[in-house]
This record gives structure tokens, C-alpha cells and sequence, in this order.
């Protein structure tokens, strides 16, 4: 999610991320809530034009991001197949890709920072147990020091080769949930230097 | 950033010991620090980064404070943030945000500016420091010397009063020490600038030399410099750096 913003301006771009979360609900919300054969081809046809609108490198990068999709569309394909019902297999199947390909549309046309503004407005409800400003600065702290932390991990696991024959595997994990506390103590510090979390 | 700091507060140190997880790190200090240019040096776990941490009020000592006019930068936080502004030497354990302008911002917002404010004087900072194709890049993709830039950068747009400056030019290339001397010889505000290499200190009017957590000399930059250096050669001639902390 963190790198997954299209670097290519489209149309969708431009349309308020609140506009483009709550017709990716709605949308959701009809694709699994009504029963009619017809919707879910119809549904993914309308999300593949959608994509095509913006050209077809556009397109398939859509298509791209729904490969890891493969594994469970065959399982349940097959165990459909075996439970004698592949019709309703097949629907499973169409709704699932439409969805995700609707949700990976809104998140590549949608920059981070919109999506999280979005989100605060939704929490304003929640203020007196959830101030909005520390609710965003938690989404914040996890974009920037995830892949921080996974970074650690790569420096650890290259430390270890550097100096062993044997692959480093889980071994470098308790270091690296060290290193982890230790960012966050430095954090912690920084964020008390720049006036803390009020 | 051309503004001028009239005359910064002094900063009036008078403490009894800072222990930091069972260690005593640092003695009993009585220190005035008037002078605009001033310089801290020392050996590895000398204190050097501990003292820098306490006037920036981000550790307290067993008894006694720190004082710049009125405000106590440990329990005052939100007057601490005009009155002291501190450069980690490591520019990771710094950077909180994932994108430039948000770095940027997040101390503004910090002093009570909205969001949009704070967003467009980040913006107006970065045209003028000639880099403002930086604003949505993410952190992860500067270098070192532009990550230690954007952390210089986040600390003086909210003009404090007093720098603290950790090292701040370890990890850097020349051509990157030289930029980030120059902007920091031009500006106005107090710098107490820790090194361990005399060198990078002699432009200062004062500095003080710590030595296991107690002040070894203090005074004109280059009476005290040419001790310093004179010292570390003749330990440097022995068996250095055996001892272990604690």
C-alpha cells in the first residue's frame, strides 16, 4: 500500500478521495449484497473498462497487481468444481476480482496523504477517546518506520552473511525486534523535542 | 531565515547529577552560556551528548534545572520549543515522518500553526533553500547529507533561540560539510555545537571540554582547543580507550 500510488497522473486522480472511498463502498456493498447472475460479470467488465480508460499500460498494471489473487481463485474454482457447482464458483471468483481491482483503482489514483485526511475526518466522532492529530501521527510514524524496519532487517541479514556461511533465517529476528525498541525510544525522543504528541 | 535573534536568553545551567539507567553520566554543573558561538568537546561517553540532551530538556537531573529567562526547557515544553531547537546526530533517529513536507510542518503544527500554514511555509522554506522538488519526496530517498539538511532545516523553521548541534557533521561528504558550515555560519541564532575534533571548533568563542561528566576546562576557543588536542595526543601515545563505561 505504501508504494503502490500510480506514478502515472490519471483522470481519477483528480476526484476527492471521500468521493472515490464511498463509491468503492457502495460498490462493494451491491457486488456482495445482491444476488442476481448477472451482476458480478458485469461489475468486473465495467472496473476493467474503468482501468482501459486510462490506457492500456494503465490497464495492465491493474491487472499485474492481481496476480497474487491467482492461488485462491484456483482453490476455489477447483473446490466448486468438486462440490458439483461451478456456477456459483465462478461468481465467487468474478465478485472477488472485481472488488480487489476496485480497491487497488481507488489506492493507485489516491495519494497516502488524502486517503489518511479521509480516515481522520471518519474518526472525528470518536475525538474524546481518539484525538484525530494523534491518530494521524500514529498512521504517520507506521509509514515512515516500517520500512525502516525492514530495512534493519536487510542490514542485519547482510551483517550475518558477512560473516557466516550459514543462511541467517530467524536467528537475526530477536535483534532486530531490539533494534525496533531502540527506534522507538529514539522516536519517542525526537517527537518530546518537537513539542510531543499534543 | 534572515531574521535576527536580538539577544538570546541565557542559558543558566545549575544541576545536581544526570544518571541515565543506573549510570551517572554527568556531575554537578553550574554553567552560564551567554556567548552566540560556543563549543563542547571531549572524549567517547565524556557526556558531551548528555549535556546538549538536559539544556534541551529532554533529561532531567537528580535536582536543580536548566534555565534560558524564563522558561525550563524539561517542564516546559511548549516554551522550550522557541527557546531551543536540537540537531540529533544521527538524522534517522530524528526524522519521524515518512515525506519532506511533513517533516517539515510537524514542528510548525507543534507550535500551534494549522495544518495549511505549516504546510506552505515548508514549502516557501524548501524554494528558498533552492530544493523545492523535495516536498513529497519520501525520506527513505535522500541521502545522508540531505537527510541531515532536512533535519537542520526542521529544527530552525521554528526559530528557536539556542541550537544544539550533535556532531553535525559526522557522516558527511566534504562538499556537504562545507554547505552545511556555511549555512550555519550565517545564522544569527545561538549554536552550542558538540565535536570531537578541535578543528571544526575554532570559530567558536567559547568552548568547554567535558571529561567524564565534568567540566575540564572552559574558556576562549583556542586556549582551551590547544590543551584538548595536547591531552588526546598524549593518551593517544598510550593504550586508549580500554576503559568500559560504568
Amino acid at each position: 500500500m505504501l508504494t503502490l500510488t500510480s506514478p502515472v497522473e490519471t483522470r481519477y486522480h483528480r476526484w476527492s478521495a471521500g468521493v472515490k472511498l464511498a463509491a468503492l463502498a457502495g460498490f462493494t456493498l451491491v457486488l456482495f449484497g445482491v444476488d442476481a447472475a448477472a451482476l458480478p460479470p458485469l461489475a468486473l467488465i465495467a472496473i476493467a473498462a474503468a482501468y482501459l480508460a486510462q490506457g492500456t499500460a494503465f490497464a495492465l498494471l491493474g491487472l499485474r497487481l492481481l496476480r497474487p489473487l491467482w492461488p485462491f481463485v484456483a482453490l476455489i474454482l477447483v473446490w466448486h468444481l468438486w462440490q458439483g457447482d461451478p456456477g456459483r464458483g465462478l461468481a465467487i471468483v468474478l465478485r472477488m476480482l472485481a472488488a480487489l481491482a476496485a480497491a487497488n483503482l481507488v489506492t493507485l489514483t489516491t495519494r497516502l496523504t488524502d486517503l489518511l485526511a479521509v480516515i481522520e475526518r471518519l474518526c472525528r466522532p470518536l475525538s474524546p477517546i481518539l484525538p484525530p492529530r494523534r491518530l494521524a501521527l500514529a498512521f504517520a510514524l507506521a509509514i515512515r518506520f516500517l520500512p525502516a524496519m525492514a530495512l534493519h532487517l536487510s542490514h542485519l541479514r547482510e551483517a550475518w552473511s558477512a560473516r557466516s556461511p550459514r543462511r541467517p533465517g530467524w536467528r537475526v529476528l530477536v535483534p532486530a525486534v531490539l533494534a525496533a525498541l531502540d527506534d522507538a525510544d529514539h522516536a519517542a525522543e525526537a517527537l518530546r523535542a518537537r513539542g510531543g504528541t499534543d | 531565515m534572515t531574521d535576527t535573534f536580538a539577544s538570546p536568553a541565557a542559558i543558566r545551567i545549575d544541576c545536581g547529577p544526570v544518571t541515565l539507567s543506573g549510570r551517572r553520566v554527568l556531575e554537578p554543573l553550574a554553567l552560564t552560556l551567554a556567548e552566540r558561538r560556543i563549543g563542547i568537546v571531549g572524549r567517547n561517553g565524556s557526556g558531551k551528548t548528555t549535556l546538549l540532551r538536559l539544556i534541551a530538556g529532554l533529561v532531567a537531573p537528580a535536582s536543580g534545572g536548566v534555565r534560558m529567562g524564563e522558561v525550563d526547557p524539561f517542564a516546559d515544553r511548549r516554551g522550550a520549543l522557541s527557546a531551543v531547537g536540537i540537531l540529533f546526530q544521527n538524522p534517522d533517529h530524528q526524522i519521524l515522518f515518512p515525506t519532506v513536507e511533513e517533516e517539515l510542518a510537524f514542528g510548525l503544527t507543534q507550535q500551534g500553526r494549522s495544518r495549511r500554514e505549516a504546510l506552505a511555509e515548508a514549502h516557501r522554506a524548501l524554494a528558498e533553500a533552492g530544493r523545492a522538488h523535495w516536498a513529497s519526496a519520501a525520506v527513505s530517498t535522500l541521502s545522508g547529507g540531505q537527510r541531515q539538511f532536512l533535519c537542520l532545516l526542521s529544527v530552525l523553521l521554528m526559530r528557536p533561540q539556542t541550537l544544539l548541534l550533535d556532531e553535525p557533521f559526522s557522516g558527511l561528504d566534504l562538499p556537504s560539510i562545507r554547505r552545511m558550515e556555511r549555512r550555519l555560519a550565517g545564522l544569527s541564532q545561538r549554536l552550542i555545537t558538540i565535536s570531537h575534533d578541535p578543528a571544526a571548533l575554532l570559530g567558536t568563542e567559547r568552548v568547554i571540554w567535558l571529561e567524564a561528566g565534568t567540566v575540564r576546562a572552559d574558556g576562549p576557543a583556542a586556549r582551551v582547543l590547544a590543551e584538548y588536542r595536547a591531552e588526546m595526543e598524549r593518551l593517544g601515545a598510550e593504550d586508549a580507550d580500554a576503559d568500559l563505561a560504568g
